[in-house]
């Protein structure tokens, strides 16, 4: 109740006395240092992950040069204190290229994992809910799961060129049959509970059940596959870098960098190093911070995700 | 005993009796001597030389098939399957004898009726066969070792087209096989040469397999190049496809292959440090980095541009990057493969000194550019393609060009090079390839030289002083003539920047100590090459 | 389970069209390819038509899908091979390296996930589980290198590439693959051990294993034989979804250790545009993808006699 509440009421109702406080207020105990002390992966990992962000976007202040700029007359000179990672096969500062990379490989990881969750969300509730849909849009998706992540995503780059969105469009699409699937298998689980069938016994429509009962129910176990998929699409986007369908060479990512480095690895290890590290740790904290949220949120999906 | 082969029998032992089968290797040590592992610059994926006119194909068909003529280390025609040859006195008929003794690998003797049927074959496909079949009158057998060949004109570079390296090279096929349609794969590798193709054993891909031919009748002399006696001191040769650098090296490091024709310059350092690693140049006719420009559609349709290109590239950056720090390169101001007789630097005057950016870029607002975005096409899994891209890429970015760059395979790229519409309909400005120093010697093979605009090759230059010195370079009746007609080529094409050489590089081959007899060359040569064991 | 049978039919289908008619659009040319540098336009589309690759889609599509019916997945443009030839070549290594891997996998990762589940929040748990999560954070090419340097170039134990075919000795061919199955199963094992870790715990919980517990029935026995058998189905589910993760990392895992298998096959034929071959591997994948779904799927009614189909 606030005051306004008291100012607009008539005068023959009043505001009844505040009630004493039974309960002392909710606390969080400890603050962040409590909340990191009991979910460890949820803090290790956001924290990692935070930093990544952080390094991507103030990569231009972070004693960084042009990652672009090629001097093929310094090429692949080792770590020192001019170059803090050395120079790769044109020339370039690879320190430069990998805090730009971070930009890159983070793009990519987050837009899939917001694509593929937004469509397969839409997918799920439309195979969920309309039933005559459900048998075809399942045997599609059947069939987008049983071609091989890699092999579509190559496929797809040689449909047009490499670049930045050519890639993230690819592995969308070989990510979305398991989005739909997770939020299928909840639509149908919640479809049976006994208070969404008094909602619909009382009219409610169904975009207003969706909203209501089914999203809220299916926001856990879906943040969970999101962080998975997008740990998961750096890694294939590196692997498409190897096999050359990646991003192109003009625009650093981790994938591509360790790609054009590869076959001076056993002489200048130090070009698929850094960005291996980098790639390792991001994903790595992604899969934590997964982990911790979903044991967080509900520990039963450790089963299914 | 090294290690591993001590861990195999004590680990083969337990696992092995525990299994009951028994670890033979496949071929004994002795056996495993006459064997040569060897790693090929590219897949094996057909095996059709006249069809497929790529270089690993051409170097696989070298051993399977012989050739009427070949070439000697200074790239003079010398007799291989001929006897004797006869012309006449207005050089007008050519009458050429076979060798006795030649088989083919089914045991066929090779017949005048062979060779005139590959003959055909191969003029179909082939730039001076084509000229040859437009000056011909008759070309036929004229008993089983003897065959005549008529023209309407003198070519006085018959036997060079006959023995020359540049792909397609002439070989010589049994009749009912070279009667297949020259654009068409044919189906069965019957050969003429030192070694048989061991079809059942071939992996498209990944491994090719070559076996001495014992019936190979060599000619008694020492083999130099393509000419000379093919003598083969090897049972057998594997060809083992590896598709990535760091797995060669490592291979050839730790004994698992024996020779590897295309190592990359910044591994070789590592490669020398081995003890049992051999390291050398390949072959000193080396390769031409080629930047072609697009002279049907804007910016590059004008000369100034193109000149703007020239007066700002830096070879220099280009080699490095497709060579590393070696002394591999050398720039090139001019068209024609550095050490050779021809070789001419008239009119590379622009490509030497410093660069200067102003001037090119004062240029490049002369020819009228003003911002527009221009494609290159840059094919991203060949090594020196990708790199010489990017140098592109950063120059014309110094150039203030607005690059639109296409990142894509050679598959793509060479169909997206085959296309005359502008770049804003699936058409391109710029794209980048080399070629083998062997071709580039003179014009006749050098397809890339030409400028008779639409029939020229992709970029379709325009100059007719270019045209017009190629003519008097075939017309021209000795060295000296010669020389002079290149040197004024020379000048001609860079006046018109028929396109851009990026510079001339070498590259390495890396073998096994107890491999011997490996010389340098446009091709790898497997003749006169021995393992020890 | 004929129901179940007929019901993958039509996913090939859809696969079927859907790669079709991705490469129908593909710019790329492989008659340009195989002209070779020195051809002119006329000679390109010369070579164009004797591959047939001038005539419109629904031909194109509707004589291949003839053919497979009648057992013939045509011949690739590059090599000039029946694509059935060229793939059943190559199949033996793939499998071997993914049967391997599978083995290695389930054999290596199993046990963790038992032990960390048996062991849960302590140390040892924490341990293993952080260990699993790197599994599939580092990229395959990366562990492959780094095994290839230290196992075979630096300390000699194993070859550094190359496969030996099984028919050569047992051993040979093993010792050609631990490497690249260690590396490939890397994600495989993290998946695995996490999947069986959580499992556990859930069946771990159960009544009845405390009763067996009380009935002194030793530990061992509780965690492998009893709680691990009703843990068993969301295990196999996982492995069964792998195998499409597999194939995937399996085509880097060929590359960086020259292993002739079908991953290689495939990224080759895709980059040449070499259309049958690209057509008939795809094929094979998803018929793969179903047969061993459908394993799993009869898997799951011996595990679970509850499931019935």
């Amino acid at each position: 109740m606030t005051d306004a509440t008291i100012t607009t009421a008539p005068e023959l109702i009043r505001a009844a006395p505040e009630l004493p406080d039974l309960l002392p207020p909710i606390k969080l105990r400890g603050g962040i240092l409590g909340f990191a002390r009991r979910h460890p992966a949820i803090a290790i990992g956001g924290a990692l992950v935070l930093a990544m962000v952080l390094i991507a976007v103030f990569a231009p202040y972070l004693g960084t040069v042009d990652p672009t700029a090629l001097a093929p007359t310094r090429r692949t000179r080792e770590p020192s204190a001019a170059f803090w990672f050395g120079t790769d096969m044109l020339g370039r500062d690879i320190y430069s290229r990998v805090l730009y990379g971070a930009r890159v490989s983070l793009t990519v990881g987050f837009s899939v994992a917001l694509l593929a969750s937004l469509a397969g969300l839409i997918i799920g509730l439309v195979s969920g809910f309309v039933r005559w849909s459900d048998g075809i849009i399942m045997r599609v998706m059947d069939g987008m799961m049983s071609i091989p992540p890699i092999l579509l995503a190559i496929a797809l780059m040689a449909l047009t060129r490499g670049s930045v969105g050519n890639v993230i469009i690819a592995i969308t699409i070989a990510d979305i049959p398991r989005v739909s699937r997770l939020v299928r298998s909840v639509v149908l689980s919640l479809r049976e509970q006994p208070y969404v069938d008094a909602a619909i016994a009382a009219g409610t429509r169904t975009p207003m059940i969706i909203l209501r009962h089914i999203l809220p129910n299916t926001v856990a176990p879906m943040t969970v596959q999101a962080t998975y998929v997008c740990a998961s699409a750096m890694i294939v986007e590196a692997i498409l870098s190897f096999i050359g369908a990646g991003t192109p060479p003009t625009i650093p990512s981790w994938g591509n960098i360790m790609a054009e480095g590869r076959a001076l690895w056993q002489v200048k290890p130090y070009i698929v190093f850094f960005p291996a590290v980098f790639l390792s740790v991001t994903v790595l904290a992604v899969n934590l911070l997964g982990d911790g949220l979903r044991d967080a949120l509900d520990p039963r999906l450790a089963k299914r995700l | 005993m090294n290690r591993r082969a001590f861990l195999k029998s004590v680990a083969g032992a337990g696992v092995l009796t525990a299994a009951g089968a028994l670890a033979t290797p496949a071929i004994s040590q002795r056996a495993a001597a006459r064997v040569l592992r060897f790693v090929p610059q590219a897949d094996l994926a057909n095996f059709d030389p006249i069809w497929n006119t790529q270089y690993v194909v051409r170097n696989g068909a070298a051993l399977v098939w012989d050739m009427l003529y070949g070439v000697d280390d200074k790239l003079q025609p010398r007799r291989q399957m001929v006897e004797s040859e006869q012309t006449s006195s207005d050089g007008l008929v050519w009458t050429f004898r076979l060798r006795g003794g030649l088989k083919f690998h089914d045991g066929e003797p090779v017949l005048a009726k062979d060779v005139v049927a590959s003959l055909a074959r191969w003029q179909a496909r082939d730039n001076m066969g084509l000229m040859t079949k437009e000056i011909e009158q008759e070309l036929v057998a004229v008993d089983d070792r003897t065959f005549r060949w008529v023209l309407k004109k003198p070519y006085p570079k018959l036997l060079v087209a006959l023995g020359k390296v540049g792909t397609p090279s002439c070989f010589i096929m049994p009749a009912r096989i070279a009667a297949t349609d020259p654009f068409k794969p044919i189906g069965d590798y019957i050969g003429s040469g030192p070694m048989r193709f061991v079809r059942n054993e071939w992996v498209p891909g990944a491994k090719a397999v070559f076996e001495r031919f014992a019936d190979y009748a060599p000619r008694q002399e020492p083999n130099s190049w393509l000419s000379g006696g093919k003598h083969m001191l090897l049972e057998r040769i594997e060809w083992i496809v590896m598709p990535d650098p760091a797995t060669a090296s490592a291979a050839i490091q730790n004994g698992e292959v024996d020779w590897w024709e295309t190592p990359i310059a910044d591994i070789v350092p590592v490669l020398k440090k081995n003890r049992n690693v051999m390291v050398d140049i390949a072959d000193p006719l080396g390769n031409i980095g080629s930047f072609r420009m697009n002279h049907l559609h804007p910016p590059f349709n004008d000369v100034r541009a193109r000149r703007a290109i020239l007066t700002a590239m830096s070879q220099e950056d280009y080699m490095r990057a497709v060579v590393g720090d070696d002394a591999l390169w050398k720039p090139l101001p001019g068209f024609f493969t550095p050490g050779t007789p021809l070789y001419s630097e008239d009119g590379g005057e622009i490509l030497k000194g410093p660069r200067r950016l102003d001037a090119a870029k004062r240029l490049l607002a002369d020819s009228g550019y003003s911002g527009q975005p221009v494609t290159c096409v840059v094919a991203q899994d060949l090594q020196i393609t990708k790199a010489q891209g990017e140098v592109t890429a950063d120059l014309l970015r110094k150039l203030g060009v607005n690059v639109d760059f296409a990142a894509v395979d050679w598959g793509t790229n060479a169909a997206r090079r085959a296309q005359k519409s502008p770049p804003g309909q699936g058409g391109w400005q710029m794209f980048h390839t080399w070629h083998a120093g062997a071709v580039c010697i003179d014009p006749s093979s050098y397809t890339a030289i030409r400028a008779n605009g639409d029939k020229a090759w992709f970029g379709w230059p325009t100059s007719a002083k270019v045209e017009s010195e190629i003519t008097a370079w075939y017309d021209a009746r000795n060295l000296d003539e010669e020389k002079a007609a290149i040197a004024r080529l020379n000048k001609a094409a860079i006046e018109d920047v028929v396109y851009a050489p990026t510079g001339f590089f070498l590259a390495y081959q890396a073998w096994r100590k107890n491999v011997d007899g490996i010389v340098k060359g446009p091709l790898p040569f497997f003749w006169g090459v021995s393992k020890a064991a | 389970m004929i129901r179940r049978i007929l019901a993958t039919i039509p996913v090939m289908v859809v696969v079927a069209l859907f790669v079709f008619s991705l490469l129908y659009i593909a710019p790329g040319d492989p008659a340009a390819v195989i002209a070779g540098d020195q051809a002119t336009p006329a000679d390109v589309e010369r070579i164009r038509q004797s591959l047939g690759l001038d005539r419109p889609f629904l031909i194109r599509f509707g004589e291949w899908l003839w053919h497979i019916l009648h057992g013939d997945l045509g011949t690739s443009i590059f090599t000039n091979l029946p694509v059935a030839a060229m793939i059943a070549q190559r199949v033996e290594p793939t499998l071997s390296l993914m049967a391997v891997t599978l083995v290695i996998a389930i054999c290596v990762a199993v046990p963790m996930g038992v032990v960390a589940a048996w062991q849960a929040d302590t140390l040892i748990d924490r341990a293993i589980m952080a260990f699993a999560v790197l599994g599939f954070s580092v990229p395959v090419f990366v562990v492959g290198y780094l095994l290839a340097y230290v196992f075979a170039l630096e300390l000699d134990w194993l070859p550094v590439q190359g496969y030996t075919q099984i028919s050569e000795g047992l051993w040979p061919w093993f010792e050609n693959l631990i490497l690249p199955a260690l590396a490939l199963g890397c994600v495989y094992i993290a998946l695995i051990a996490r999947i069986t870790r959580a499992s556990m715990l859930e069946v771990l919980q159960q009544d009845f294993i405390r009763t067996a517990r009380a009935k002194g029935v030793g530990q061992t026995r509780i965690l492998f034989v009893h709680a691990l058998k009703n843990a068993a189905v969301p295990i196999v589910t996982v492995i069964g979804i792998g195998v499409a993760l597999l194939i995937g990392g399996a085509v880097v895992t060929e590359t960086v250790f020259a292993i002739p298998g079908i991953g290689r096959l495939t990224v080759d034929a895709i980059l040449r545009r070499d259309y049958p071959v690209i057509q008939g591997v795809v094929l094979m994948f998803s018929f793969l993808y179903v047969l061993v779904n459908l394993l799993i799927d009869l898997l799951y009614t011996v595990l679970d006699p509850r499931i019935r189909y």
